[in-house]
């Protein structure tokens, strides 16, 4: 049972290291804006090579 | 794209915002050979620049179902956020690097993100270009020596948004980085009492007589001690300020508590026996954290009010100097110095009209509906909207001393000068930590036989009575409240105010745009020699349809409202004298419209039973028509009462609350409107600062005041009042100072407030009451020397679940209607 004297410091370091990394997003604005990051990664940049492939024409959302 | 197709989307709605396109308006383009529909000339301009710059990639990337509104009015005045001394408030520079963030009007999905940014950073000069889209708001990079911060916002309102500069750190204020850095404590409290916990359920289950205790008591001390020194700081803080202003707060009982409780463990801990309390420590310090940071939430930033204020104010004048206008600063303009003002811009200064004259907005001041007519020699108040026309200003008192200024000192001095709300569980609080200390002692000097066990006793005593539930059944109560108020409309923007407003004695009501509409509206219509009142009003709003004038407008929305058929008369020869009224011919009849004198010199004779009406219409404008040279009806106009007015005042009433009319307008006219209600005290003619006395000598006389209002001239009066009551409808300013929004105008739902309050309130009464029975069962337990830390462990956080699920409970009171 030895091992339990590394394991609870090794726990705590860890739980430690969480809170730096909590701590260090909200402060560089992680959470700042939650849906514009999420929706950002969708929206590419080959809107031009799209088109090429696909000649819909878009239609309003009504 | 098949004609059916394109037939199809003419009726779908404006390709744009997608809302419905009246058929008799003509806004088409050709787009990519397609035909497209545009409710607005707006739309179709932002639709066009936008495929100019091939972004048409935008409307794919709109999600379905989103509909994108029609895009809002680009902002006016651009051109001065180019001067440094303005720049200065919310750029921040490197050489030619300059960084902003402006709010953006119009930004609804990602669509915008990509649109926006793609659009900004075309742009050459632009660095980087980031839209928050939670926060609504763009950060941008640019070059100055390339671009200026003007044409970027140009460009932004030509792709549908509007932006204006902002500086975050004033928006936001220290409050928000004060609860950002109760947050930290509460992440670390809680990280401490996750792992406290395991190590206590160790301890608990048998591992205190084994080989390990030792290893466990130390670790729970490592991990006690930061907690206890870096989270509850504050309450040790706020304990000391309380112990040195001769005042007890909570946080006395908390500090208290917790250090017992931890000092009492470590002198366990050295003495080599197993009954410790660090994990007491840590949950409790957790369980108040979250009471505290939820306090933070819905607390008033009362800082905002007057930097809303000083917005309105504009920060330039265009100055006439020998002939050549020139902008400046207004900080740099001097009194006798002559300003220019173009139509539709706010007046920058206070000041005398010395040529032109034109129709002024004041409403934002003085709460008076109507446009006022300014000629030479006219006074003219800075932060006001000019009309038409163009005048020219001498300016009288610098900026600082105008009556905005006026009115900002006023905010500040009621702010600063308003009385503490005292809660209920302050009052409590200093009974509550005397009787612990007595019952300690008092259990120390039974026990004092045996000093170990004496101790023990004692330390249990402090720590079973640390105010845990007591701590959170105010905050609880207040947050699940303001969270069901904001679902049905009321936006409690200063949580305190719900214990106070169930106990409010009188209310006082501004008149213009709360009681009534703020706006003109055609209240009777009076006819003679059987003449049909709807003929006569097509004929009115046919003509009247020409016309900007106020009166004119509400002619023309009650033939809208009574879907009269006006716009199919023809109307020739039109012809208006300001001041008087209108000649023109309607579908081959000679009408006119106008005051009596009006009637009188166009040779018409006058019809005796509408002189009659018009004697008894006191306070009400009077519209007079006449067809074909005989006079044949009267419109007569006011600024209407709103819909559910009279059912709050009744049930006011019936509660026997007092109630006092305020307004800046004509006593006649704030006197119908109070008879119409039944009667209240009235006083009209107010000014801004006698609004905030008349508040001050209610709350001296001992009432406890509540003032519902929505105008800038408001503002002090709400911040001065017990509770402040705005509409949401109301300016800025006026929301900004009230406590209380109400977000749909829905006079009815200060009612409902109140019914909120008076619920909010008894929650708090019951968990108070909760908490001290949780304390009659426990103390005398600890007396006695029957709390382990075991007990101690579960019991207190029991007893704050039991405040936080009753406070849950408030939730139902809008389910039984």
């Amino acid at each position: 049972m030895d091992v339990i004297y590394s394991l609870i410091p090794g726990m705590v370091f860890f739980g430690l290291v969480f809170v730096g990394v909590l701590i260090w997003a909200v402060k560089k604005g992680q959470y700042e804006d939650m849906e514009g990051n999420a929706s950002r990664i969708l929206l590419d940049d080959d809107e031009d090579t799209m088109l090429h492939h696909d000649q819909k024409v878009h239609a309003p959302k009504a | 794209m098949s004609e059916f197709e394109s037939e199809h989307l003419a009726l779908a709605g404006c390709f744009h915002c997608g809302l419905p396109v009246a058929p008799d308006i003509n806004f088409h383009t050709q787009l990519e050979d397609v035909q497209r529909d545009f409710c607005c000339f707006a739309c179709q301009a932002v639709c066009v620049a936008i495929f100019d710059a091939g972004l048409q990639g935008f409307y794919q990337r709109t999600p379905e179902g989103v509909l994108l509104a029609p895009p809002p009015t680009p902002p006016r005045d651009v051109e001065m956020y180019d001067l440094e001394e303005i720049q200065q408030e919310f750029v921040s520079c490197q050489g030619e690097i300059r960084e902003a963030h402006l709010l953006v009007e119009g930004i609804h999905c990602a669509a915008c993100v990509w649109l926006i940014e793609r659009s900004m950073m075309r742009i050459t000069g632009v660095r980087s270009a980031g839209v928050n889209l939670a926060g609504k708001r763009l950060h941008l990079r640019w070059d100055s020596s390339e671009v200026k911060l003007s044409e970027l916002i140009h460009k932004l309102s030509r792709v549908g948004y509007s932006g204006v500069p902002y500086d975050p750190e004033v928006a936001e204020g220290t409050m928000k980085r004060v609860n950002r850095a109760l947050l930290y404590r509460l992440f670390f409290a809680g990280f401490a009492m996750m792992n406290l916990n395991l190590i206590a359920i160790a301890l608990y289950s048998g591992a205190d007589h084994g080989e390990f205790v030792r290893f466990f008591q130390w670790m729970a001390f490592a991990l006690a001690t930061p907690a206890l020194l870096y989270s509850g700081y504050p309450f040790f803080k706020g304990a000391w300020t309380g112990l040195r202003n001769a005042s007890l707060t909570m946080d006395l009982p908390i500090a208290i508590g917790l250090s017992v409780t931890y000092l009492f463990s470590l002198y366990v801990t050295l003495q080599g026996g197993t009954q410790v309390y660090f994990d007491t420590v840590t949950n409790l310090l957790f369980v108040i954290l979250i009471g505290r940071y939820l306090e933070g939430m819905y607390r008033h930033q009362a800082v905002s009010a007057t930097n809303r204020l000083m917005e309105l104010q504009p920060r330039v004048a265009i100055v006439l100097q020998d002939g050549a206008e020139k902008i400046c600063s207004v900080r740099a303009v001097t009194v006798g110095a002559q300003v220019l003002i173009k139509p539709g811009s706010h007046i920058p200064m206070d000041g005398r009209v010395i040529d032109g004259s034109s129709a002024v907005d004041e409403a934002m001041l003085s709460g008076e509906s109507m446009a006022v007519k300014k000629h030479p020699g006219d006074r003219v108040i800075a932060g006001t909207l000019n009309g038409s026309g163009v005048l020219i200003v001498e300016v009288e008192a610098a900026s600082q001393d105008s009556t905005l200024s006026k009115i900002i000192r006023l905010v500040e001095e009621a702010q600063s000068s308003r009385a503490p709300i005292q809660r209920l569980a302050d009052a409590i609080v200093p009974w509550f930590v005397l009787v612990t200390l007595i019952l300690a002692c008092l259990s120390f000097y039974l026990w004092s036989a045996n000093f170990e066990h004496a101790l023990m006793v004692a330390t249990s005593v402090l720590i079973i009575t640390c105010p845990c539930a007591l701590g959170m059944a105010t905050p609880m109560s207040i947050a699940v409240a303001s969270g069901l108020g904001a679902k049905h409309g009321i936006l409690v923007k200063n949580g305190v105010v719900l214990e106070t407003l169930s106990k409010v004695t009188h209310f006082v009501f501004d008149k213009t745009g709360t009681l009534t509409e703020g706006r003109m509206n055609v209240h009777q219509v009076f006819v003679a020699g059987g003449q049909h009142e709807d003929d006569l009003l097509s004929f009115a709003a046919a003509v009247e349809r020409y016309s900007e004038h106020s009166v004119a407008r509400a002619i023309v929305l009650a033939a809208e409202t009574r879907q009269l058929p006006y716009r199919t008369l023809t109307v020739q020869d039109f012809y208006a004298t300001s001041g008087a009224g209108v000649a023109a011919t309607v579908a081959d009849h000679a009408v006119l419209l106008g005051t009596r004198e009006w009637l009188l010199r166009n040779q018409i004779t006058l019809e005796g039973v509408l002189m009659e009406a018009e004697s008894a219409a006191l306070s009400e404008t009077c519209v007079h028509l006449a067809v074909d040279g005989d006079h044949v009806g009267m419109l007569t106009l006011a600024d209407t009462l709103r819909a559910d007015a009279q059912a709050l005042i009744d049930s006011l009433r019936a509660a026997s609350i007092g109630m006092t009319l305020l307004s800046g307008d004509r006593l006649a006219v704030a006197e119908s409107i109070a008879t119409q209600l039944g009667g209240m005290e009235v006083i009209a003619e107010v000014l801004p600062q006698d609004k905030d006395r008349t508040i001050q000598q209610l709350q001296q006389r001992g009432e406890r005041v509540a003032m519902v209002g929505d105008g800038v001239n408001d503002a002090p009066a709400l911040i001065r009042a017990d509770v402040g009551i705005a509409l949401g409808s109301g300016t800025d300013v006026s929301v900004e100072s009230a406590d209380i929004v109400l977000m749909h105008n829905e006079l009815d739902k200060v009612r409902l407030a109140t019914l909120l309050s008076r619920y909010t309130l008894r929650t708090i009464k019951q968990n108070i009451g909760l908490s001290f029975v949780y304390n009659s069962i426990m103390v005398p337990m600890a007396m006695t020397g029957h709390v382990t830390p075991l007990i101690a462990a579960i019991s207190m956080p029991v007893s704050s679940l039991l405040v936080v699920a009753n406070a849950a409970r408030i939730r139902n009171l809008f389910k039984e209607k």
